[in-house]
C-alpha cells in the first residue's frame, strides 16, 4: 500500500491465512477496498521452499499480478 | 476450603485482597465464591457436595465436589463448564495421574487438560487458532480450576508442597480441545474406549512442552521424521511404577496435519509407524530411547491453526494420562 501511495503501481500477495488481518491493516489506513492477491494451501505461509516449488508458484501468480496491474482479466 | 458462607466482606476488591492475603489464589484476581453460586455448580453437576471426586494420600488430602466447585468458581467458570472440571479433577486425582509427584517436582510439570466430544462445541472450547492461548474463556477457567484445586485443596502450594524449581506459565491454566471435526481421525477419547458422543476429558502431566518445528517435510513420512527425532532428543521421563503403559501427547498442527490425511494416515498408522522408531535404541546422547510401552500410549490429538509447519509435543511428567467422561 505505501508503493502505492508513493505513485508506484503495486500489488499486495498475501497467504490466505493472514487475509484477516492484512484486511484489518488496510481497513485501519484508510483502504478499505484494497484488493488483495491470495495464496494457499499447499502452499504455507512459513516455509523452506525450494526453488522448484518457487517457480511453480511464480507461474501461477504472475499472470494474476499483471492483470490486477493492467485491470485485465 | 469451604463455600464463602462464613465470610462478610463489605466490597468486591475487600473479598480478593482477603483472599490474596489468606494464599487462596494463583496471583490472580478470582470470583467470589459465593454459596448461592457453588450450590448452582453442585446441582447443574447433579452432585452433592460431599461426594469424593479423588484423593492424594500421601497428602491425607481428599477433594469432595464441594471444594471443586468452590474452586471452579473462584476461577471464573460458567455452570455449565463444571461438569468438565469434575472429569479433569477425576482424573488427575487417578492413583496414575500421580498428583503428588506431578504437582510438587523441582521440574514444575503442568496439567493438560485436553477436551473431547460434543461439550467442546457447547461450551465454545477453543481447538483452533490460538487454543494454547488466552483469549476463551471455556479453556482459561478449566484449566485454571484444575490448577486451583491442586493449590487449595491438594496444597500444591510454591515454597510448601510445590517445589518447582522455576515452574511454568502453563500451569495457570492449560486447557484445549481436539479438532475433532478437521478429519476422520478418531477422537482421543474414542481412541480410549469411549463413544463419539461421550464428552470426555483427558489430563496429561507434562514434564514440558516442545515445538517440533518442521517447515521443509512435504509428506507424512518427513514429518514423522521430525517428530521422532524432537522426542528422542528430549526424552521421555520414566519410571517402573508406570509400567507399560506410558504416555506421550503429540499436538499435530494444521499444517502437518494435510500431510496425514492427503496421504491416508490414520492416526493408528502413525502410533504404528511411531512407536519403533521412539524405542528404537540410543545412537548419541541427544537420540536416546524415549520408551513408550505400546503403540497406543502414543496419544495424537490435532489441534491448532494453520500457518505454522509445527506441532507440539508435551512430553510427560512420571503419570498416565488419564481420561474420564463428562457426565
Amino acid at each position: 500500500m505505501e508503493l502505492e501511495w508513493a505513485g508506484v503501481p503495486s500489488v499486495a500477495i498475501v497467504h490466505e491465512e493472514m487475509r484477516g488481518s492484512a484486511k484489518a491493516i488496510a481497513r485501519v489506513s484508510g483502504c478499505a477496498d484494497y484488493e488483495f492477491l491470495t495464496v494457499d494451501y499447499p502452499w504455507v505461509p512459513i516455509a523452506i521452499w525450494s526453488k522448484e516449488e518457487c517457480l511453480e508458484l511464480a507461474e501461477i501468480m504472475a499472470p494474476k499480478v499483471m492483470a490486477a496491474l493492467t485491470g485485465r482479466s | 476450603m469451604t463455600a464463602a458462607a462464613q465470610h462478610a466482606y463489605d466490597t468486591y476488591e475487600a473479598l480478593v485482597e482477603d483472599y490474596f492475603e489468606k494464599g487462596w489464589t494463583d496471583g490472580l484476581p478470582i470470583m467470589p465464591p459465593t454459596p448461592e453460586k457453588v450450590a448452582a455448580f453442585l446441582e447443574g453437576a447433579g452432585l452433592s457436595g460431599d461426594e469424593v471426586l479423588g484423593t492424594v494420600p500421601t497428602r491425607e488430602v481428599t477433594c469432595t465436589a464441594e471444594q471443586a466447585a468452590v474452586n471452579a468458581v473462584m476461577a471464573g467458570c460458567l455452570p455449565e463448564y463444571f461438569p468438565v472440571v469434575v472429569a479433569a479433577v477425576r482424573a488427575h486425582l487417578h492413583p496414575k495421574g500421580n498428583c503428588h509427584s506431578t504437582t510438587g517436582t523441582l521440574s514444575g510439570a503442568a496439567q493438560a487438560v485436553i477436551i473431547n466430544g460434543p461439550v467442546r462445541n457447547e461450551l465454545g472450547v477453543a481447538s483452533g487458532a490460538g487454543c494454547f492461548g488466552p483469549g476463551f474463556r471455556a479453556n482459561a477457567t478449566i484449566g485454571r480450576a484444575l490448577r486451583l484445586v491442586i493449590r487449595n485443596v491438594c496444597r500444591g502450594i510454591p515454597g510448601f508442597l510445590d517445589r518447582a524449581s522455576y515452574s511454568t506459565p502453563a500451569r495457570y491454566s492449560f486447557c484445549f480441545g481436539e479438532k475433532e471435526e478437521a478429519s476422520d481421525w478418531e477422537p482421543l477419547h474414542v481412541q480410549r474406549g469411549l463413544a463419539p458422543d461421550q464428552s470426555a476429558a483427558t489430563v496429561h502431566s507434562l514434564m514440558k512442552m516442545v515445538e517440533a518445528t518442521d517447515f521443509t517435510s512435504r509428506n507424512a513420512e518427513g514429518v514423522c521424521d521430525t517428530l521422532v527425532s524432537n522426542i528422542r532428543a528430549n526424552g521421555i521421563a520414566g519410571d517402573s511404577w508406570l509400567g507399560e503403559d506410558g504416555n506421550v501427547v503429540i499436538v499435530v498442527g494444521h499444517e502437518h496435519h494435510r500431510f496425514f490425511i492427503d496421504e491416508g494416515w490414520s492416526k493408528a498408522d502413525i502410533q504404528q509407524h511411531l512407536w519403533p522408531r521412539l524405542n528404537a535404541p540410543a545412537t548419541s546422547a541427544t537420540d536416546r530411547m524415549a520408551r513408550i510401552g505400546k503403540p497406543e500410549g502414543i496419544l495424537i490429538v490435532a489441534a491448532g491453526g494453520a500457518g505454522m509447519g509445527a506441532s507440539w509435543l508435551l512430553l510427560p511428567h512420571l503419570a498416565l494420562a488419564i481420561t474420564e467422561p463428562i457426565s
